[in-house]
């Protein structure tokens, strides 16, 4: 079960943190999206990238944490898309579709001309199509 | 567990570092931190104090590259019960550290020292170290000390020794040559010069007693020689025991050398001492015991298993030594030992040891060599260790026993980690977060602790800063758990430690790291790590939690200052999510930490209020001596006293550099500078005391003490006094409040505002506190301001005159002169303030561009010097006296909406003016008055702006009813004492024909809302009296359009109250032309124009009837400037709007249709509302239904007309015509022919009989012969020939019934 989707900016400022789960632990997810950018960081900054990965966007697992495991996403312009699930089989495929889903909605969202770039993105919307996206994850079919 | 395991940990000799007496913390931390410099000892520099005793144990011993290694446990530490089993968990040696100053008598501290040494029964080699001893202990010890010199290469010593009684019992060849005693016997303090030559290639051995003191001295010197191993005292001779070693007070360095000494001297004894327990143990066996073992109990049938236990346990330690001997390949050879009969024996715990061991001894084997071989060989061997560490772990001893290996695994794992640290990221974060997993599972809290002091300091090495500081939260949480307040206090520490990674560090930490490159980017630029710091500020929800862990943390270790900084930084960077029951809480935290401080501490982080700059008074030469002309009334006309030059180039400053003004102070002139406080929170705020903070130290600043309601801003001047030349820099702002001093830097408040700009920031504290500043406006904003003048000088001022100069003089609406007419003479120290009414002006292009990037960079918005209005104030006295009363602006006065003036008062200019008025007295008995010039300060920014407006046309036709609808609306409104009835709700009986609205679109692109209001001024010309009504628009209930920030909005104005009574000719330029007059062309073009201006007079009048004002918050409210933009949208249909037509059109039903009882009810037009639409007005089929057409002429002459009535249905079809008409008529219905005199109405009577209910509409047209040229002209048609052709607004008709 996916329990947190998150978007970071280029600067390392949250722009969307939306977690899925009951219990309130907002603030532990919080820790988990933070803690993830030092392994993205680390990756930007000693690209180890060659000919066919140039281009990788999905980052893969980051790191796993107590329960969960995230999984993050970069794309061009250096914004951040960081999952946290607490699946602990998942197939890459699955997970690079969610991405790349999730990549469309979030174009989509800062597409808006109400949106300021860099700034938290509140639609509501984008909410709900993210939460659609996340329901419908790992259940293999395109939405 | 331990912390900072690494794979090395194995070969490290623990020596504890105990304090000896009374010693002071700072004393004791200097000493420590000379003595952990030695935690590598080189083998070789130990030679010359290592003798061999008996013959080595340690065969491979590297005497060439080898090293001792020390880990020094400063304070001590408890034992291990685990020593057995890792010798280098064995205190090995004991040092002691004592402070003679503070412990006057060294036998109690020897004393001491050997009580604390019976703890530490592993300990092989005791020594305490004593340093500055005092004269009286080194007389008191009368020691002497052996020195043992090798010479081996020529050179000198000089000893000097002053004051002395030196005896030397030998002389200098005699000491060249042959090893001899030297007593040397000298006062404390005193040095000995004494030339010494060596010149031997061979060792000389030279015995020499001295006093201790004296020993050291002559080693100093040996020192600055730069010979410094060739003389080792080794033994000391004198009475005191072995242990104490007295270091003479002298300067670091040689401090250090001493110590070195002595170090060289432990190492050697210790590795004697090892070789002592090796030879022993493989001799005679040694019994090795762990917790694991103690609890179980060896069954019989494995004695003989355990024999060979035994003996793998004794190597594995052997092991130990070795490695602690410095000596890898002999360790390696015992380990293999150790490893297989361990093997051999299921031994898993001890052989997870022995292959530590030998891990440890691969490496420092291979010190210094890097390649992927060792790395792998490492790893794979360091796995294995962890697995037999987890093989070795039972579920019963842990929980009988409450004994684990999980914290030997667990410390395994953080060694390889800390190992495979530098290169495989990835590997690490995976083996840190399983043994974070691992936390869970650890019996002992303080082993938890441990752990994750360490994870999050690998986290750290690995640049990973954030999981770091997570981990060092739990660290924190931990701590916190414990209920001491030393736990508190390293809570408190680690998590300062985390603040880095959540951007929230304390200035005081940030200040050093950033202050090189402060300077650089001084000039306004915003520094590239506040941005990153700004960006990442958006993690509130984290910092938030930090920070009031820090705050909790800090209160319970009893650190007030801690405290008051984390309150500080949570109330001010976060309160716009905290609740203001919690900004309260925040307040009161303050407040209790600040009781426990002394008074007058100081904190680097601010705390409220938000400070920015406002502005700095501009003015260079407000107050000049003009000469007065005593002939006439206006005496300064004249009479300027800037010199020869109208224009001065040098009074304008450079545009391009308007952001940064030079100011010119004078010393010892008080000067202002306005500043904007702003108390964002719940609370009242109370400031103690704010002062401008210089550090160049030449300008006193005058303190002042400000109180502010909750959410509320204050503009107020601070002002000083500079004391010497030189430049002044006013970084910010002292603030004396919530009893802490701390410094408020109008830099970081600009930060703060670039953020909130850019949405980083969450808030901008200025911008949701609606201050009572108002100087600064919007576009068009309206405000009244007091200024208020003082005379400051010593003569009354009998004469004053206020005008105005500068840029924008028509934006100073009113000034009140009499206020100040009637306030002469004012006499000195007297004060009056003059009500100014002030209307911002429009910002040109140029200044819009300038403001905006103004307003991102906020540099204190001064306000262009150039733009605003100035007064000039020309005043004099009347006595003849040289000294002039001086007038001053000194401070505000207390009304609603102020004007804050920043003013320099300019007695300099009294000087130079004292000299040349006396002989100004001679000449003329007037004396000079005085021009003061106050410019005021208004900075406008822009508001509201305009986007375009254009004309739109609404037509909704009217219902036939019993009544006409109003066709003179106005003076039918106004007789019958009516309302003018609201300007947006259309009567559906009146229609709307032609109306006309003004469509205005604006923009708001500032980051407040705005409100508009429009109003329409109503200019009704009453028919008896002329008399001008004048109502305004507001009284409609007409509702405000709110426009957000960054939102535009469109304003609706409708245009239908403005057209004139009478189509008259002479709006119409030509008929002027053809009929005024046939005189000179000259007067035809006076009549020309004067017609046109006639209209584009009543053009313009319209327009200055429609105002747009807005209001913005509670204070400022302003009116849009947009008369330009209505003209040119309304100049092509001014006509239709302004003019009637010539002929207006009415329909109503024959009141004989009507039952007399409904006309004592016919309602006014203000009531018809209110009348259910059915009930009215309706119209029955299949009935015969009496109609009236109203023509009315609006012209001055006689209209002669055919008129013609059509009557349509829903598609519009002629319904009366053709052969499907469903309407029948009685009268005539076309053709009718008319003449309508001037300004007379004329009806005519006709019936329809509607066959089919429905909506039907009504139209009447009128083609008009011989039409004038006014009608041409109305009907903007120039052909004589074409028909006038008018046509009705079209008229709704209800028929209801059956068909």
């Amino acid at each position: 079960m996916i329990v947190c989707v998150s978007v970071v900016g280029h600067q390392n400022n949250p722009l969307y943190l939306q977690s899925f789960t009951e219990e309130d632990d907002a603030l532990k997810l919080h820790h988990v999206v933070h803690c993830s950018l030092d392994v993205i960081d680390e990756r930007v900054n000693n690209p180890k990238k060659t000919g066919s990965t140039l281009n990788e966007t999905f980052l893969g697992l980051l790191y796993p944490t107590e329960n969960y495991k995230v999984y993050g996403y970069l794309t061009n312009t250096k914004v951040k898309f960081i999952l946290v699930t607490t699946d602990v089989d998942v197939r890459d495929a699955d997970m690079r579709n969610f991405f790349r889903r999730f990549h469309s909605a979030y174009v989509d969202a800062v597409s808006n001309p109400f949106h300021v770039p860099g700034k938290k993105i509140t639609s509501r919307s984008f909410a709900e199509r993210v939460s659609t996206i996340v329901k419908s994850f790992g259940l293999g079919g395109a939405v | 567990m331990e912390p900072d395991v690494s794979v090395e940990t194995g070969c490290m000799i623990r020596i504890a570092v105990l304090p000896v007496g009374a010693i002071p913390q700072a004393h004791l931390r200097d000493y420590a931190s000379m003595l952990v410099r030695h935690r590598h000892v080189d083998l070789s520099s130990i030679s010359s104090f290592y003798t061999e005793h008996q013959k080595s144990p340690f065969a491979n011993q590297p005497w060439d590259s080898g090293t001792l290694r020390f880990k020094f446990m400063v304070g001590g530490s408890p034992l291990s019960p685990w020593e057995d089993f890792q010798s280098h968990r064995k205190i090995l040696a004991v040092i002691g550290i004592c402070h003679c100053p503070s412990s006057p008598d060294l036998q109690l501290v020897e004393e001491e020292f050997a009580n604390a040494c019976k703890g530490y029964s592993s300990a092989l080699v005791k020594r305490c170290f004593a340093f500055c001893p005092a004269d009286s202990q080194v007389e008191e010890t009368e020691a002497l000390m052996v020195l043992n010199v090798a010479v081996k290469l020529e050179f000198s010593v000089f000893l000097q020794l002053e004051d002395c009684d030196v005896q030397i019992d030998m002389e200098k060849r005699m000491f060249k040559w042959y090893p001899r005693m030297i007593v040397l016997q000298g006062q404390l303090g005193s040095a000995i010069m004494l030339p010494l030559h060596f010149d031997g290639s061979e060792c000389y051995p030279v015995t020499l007693w001295a006093k201790p003191l004296l020993a050291m001295l002559w080693l100093a010197f040996v020192l600055v020689g730069d010979i410094h191993y060739f003389l080792f005292p080794l033994e000391d001779g004198g009475r005191r025991g072995d242990n104490l070693i007295l270091f003479p007070p002298a300067d670091h360095q040689t401090q250090q050398f001493h110590l070195q000494t002595m170090m060289q001297d432990i190492a050697a004894s210790l590795l004697m001492e090892f070789e002592k327990w090796v030879l022993r143990a493989e001799s005679s066996g040694t019994i090795l015991k762990t917790p694991l073992d103690s609890q179980t109990s060896l069954s019989s049938e494995e004695v003989i298993k355990a024999k060979k236990r035994r003996l793998g346990r004794a190597q594995k330690t052997i092991g130990d030594y070795c490695l602690l001997a410095g000596s890898p390949v002999d360790a390696n050879a015992h380990y293999s030992t150790a490893l297989e009969l361990a093997r051999l024996t299921g031994d898993f715990f001890w052989y997870a040891g022995a292959l530590e061991g030998s891990v440890c001894a691969l490496l420092i084997d291979r010190m210094g060599q890097k390649d992927p071989v060792l790395e792998d060989e490492v790893r794979y061997r360091y796995n294995s260790v962890i697995v037999h560490y987890r093989k070795s772990f039972m579920q019963d001893n842990a929980q009988r026993w409450k004994v684990s290996t999980l914290s030997f695994e667990l410390e395994a794992t953080l060694k390889l980690v800390r190992f495979l640290c530098r290169e495989h990221a990835k590997e690490v974060v995976e083996l840190l977060m399983t043994a974070a997993d691992g936390a869970k599972s650890l019996i002992d809290a303080s082993d938890r602790l441990i752990l994750f002091v360490e994870i999050a300091r690998l986290f750290g090495t690995l640049g990973y800063q954030r999981k770091a500081a997570f981990f060092a939260r739990q660290v924190a949480q931990l701590y916190m758990q414990q209920d001491d307040s030393l736990a508190a206090i390293s809570a408190m520490q680690v998590l300062a430690m985390t603040t880095k990674a959540y951007r929230l560090q304390s200035r005081a930490t940030l200040t050093k790291s950033l202050a090189s490159s402060d300077e650089i980017s001084d000039g306004g630029k915003l520094n590239p790590q506040s941005v990153v710091t700004l960006f990442e500020s958006q993690w509130s929800t984290l910092q938030m939690v930090v920070l009031r862990e820090i705050l909790l943390s800090s209160v319970r270790a009893g650190d007030p200052l801690a405290a008051w900084s984390a309150a500080a930084r949570l109330l001010r960077s976060y309160y716009p999510l905290i609740t203001p029951a919690g900004q309260s809480g925040l307040a009161s935290a303050l407040t209790n930490a600040a009781d426990r401080l002394p008074s007058g501490t100081r904190s680097a982080d601010p705390a409220l209020p938000f400070i920015r700059l406002h502005s700095f008074p501009v003015h260079s030469s407000q107050v000049d001596i003009v000469k007065r002309n005593p002939g006439r009334e206006e005496w300064w006309l004249g009479s300027a006293p800037s010199g020869p030059f109208i224009y001065t180039p040098f009074s304008k400053g450079d545009p391009a550099d308007s952001n940064k003004q030079e100011l010119i102070w004078i010393v010892g002139e008080p000067v202002q500078v306005v500043v904007e406080l702003v108390n964002p929170c719940g609370f009242d705020l109370t400031v103690d005391s704010i002062y401008l903070s210089v550090h160049s130290g030449n300008f006193d600043p005058f303190p002042m003490r400000v109180s502010l309601a909750p959410n509320s801003a204050k503009v107020i001047k601070l002002s000083g006094m500079p004391t010497s030349m030189g430049p002044v820099t006013i970084p910010g702002c002292t603030v004396h409040c919530f009893g802490v001093i701390t410094e408020h830097l109008f830099k970081e408040v600009d930060n703060l505002l670039l953020g909130a700009a850019q949405g980083l920031v969450l808030s901008d504290p200025f911008r949701c506190c609606g201050g009572d500043g108002g100087v600064i406006l919007f576009e068009g904003e309206i405000r009244d301001v007091l200024i208020s003048l003082t005379n400051a000088g010593s003569v009354p001022v009998e004469q004053a005159h206020i005008s105005l100069s500068g840029k924008n003089q028509d934006s100073v609406i009113s000034v009140v002169y009499e206020t100040l007419k009637s306030a002469l003479p004012l006499k000195p120290g007297a004060e009056v303030a003059i009500p100014v009414t002030i209307k911002a002006w429009q910002l040109s292009t140029a200044d819009l561009d300038s403001a905006g990037g103004k307003n991102t960079t906020s540099m204190g918005r001064l306000s262009k010097d150039g733009s605003s209005p100035m007064l000039l104030i020309h005043y004099a006295g009347t006595t003849v006296s040289a000294a002039q009363p001086l007038l001053v602006v000194p401070h505000v006065g207390a009304v609603a909406s102020i004007m804050y003036i920043c003013f320099v008062s300019s007695f300099r200019s009294l000087g130079p003016w004292a000299q040349s008025g006396a002989t100004d007295v001679n000449s003329s008995p007037v004396p000079p008055g005085r021009r003061l010039v106050v410019p005021l300060h208004v900075c406008v920014l822009q508001g509201l702006s305009f986007v375009k407006a254009r004309l739109l046309s609404m037509e909704i036709p009217a219902h036939v009813s019993e009544t006409l609808p109003c066709l003179d609306k106005k003076s039918s409104n106004l007789i019958s004492g009516a309302k003018p009835d609201s300007l947006v709700k259309i009567d559906p009986y009146r229609g709307s024909w032609g109306l006309r609205l003004l469509e205005l679109e604006l923009s708001n692109p500032t980051d407040v809302v705005f409100d508009i209001r429009v109003s329409v001024q109503l200019e009704n010309k009453m028919k008896e009296d002329q008399s001008t009504f004048v109502v305004d628009a507001s009284d409609f209930g007409y509702p405000e359009t709110r426009i957000d920030r960054d939102y535009s909005a469109r304003v609706l104005i409708p245009l239908e109250h403005f057209k004139l009574p009478i189509l008259d000719g002479s709006f119409f330029i030509k008929d002027s032309k053809s009929d005024a007059n046939q005189g000179s062309s000259r007067s035809s073009s006076f009549s020309e124009k004067n017609t046109k201006a006639e209209l584009n007079a009543s053009i313009k009048n319209l327009i200055s009837r429609i105002k747009v004002k807005w209001q913005s918050g509670r204070s400022s409210s302003g009116e849009l400037n947009i008369k330009d933009a209505i003209l040119s949208a309304l100049q092509t249909s001014a006509m239709d709007i302004l003019l009637p037509d010539p002929l207006t059109f009415g329909f109503k039903l024959a009141k004989s249709s009507i039952p007399p009882a409904d006309i004592v009810d016919l309602p006014k037009e203000a009531n018809i509302l209110a009348v259910p639409p059915g009930s009215k007005g309706s119209i029955l089929a299949h009935e015969m239904t009496p109609f009236e057409v109203f023509v009315r002429n609006n012209t001055k002459e006689m209209i002669k007309m055919k008129l013609s009535i059509t009557c349509r249905d829903v598609a519009g079809e002629n319904c009366i015509d053709g052969s499907k008409a469903t309407v029948i008529w009685a009268g005539v219905l076309s053709g009718i022919s008319m003449e309508v005199p001037p300004l007379q109405e004329i009806k005519h009577a006709f019936s329809l009989y509607f066959l089919v209910p429905g909506e039907y509409t009504l139209v009447a047209a009128a083609v008009i012969d011989d039409a004038n040229d006014i009608l041409r002209a109305r009907a903007k048609t120039n052909s004589p020939d074409e028909p006038i052709f008018c046509r009705g607004p079209p008229f709704h008709v209800k028929v209801i019934g059956t068909a």
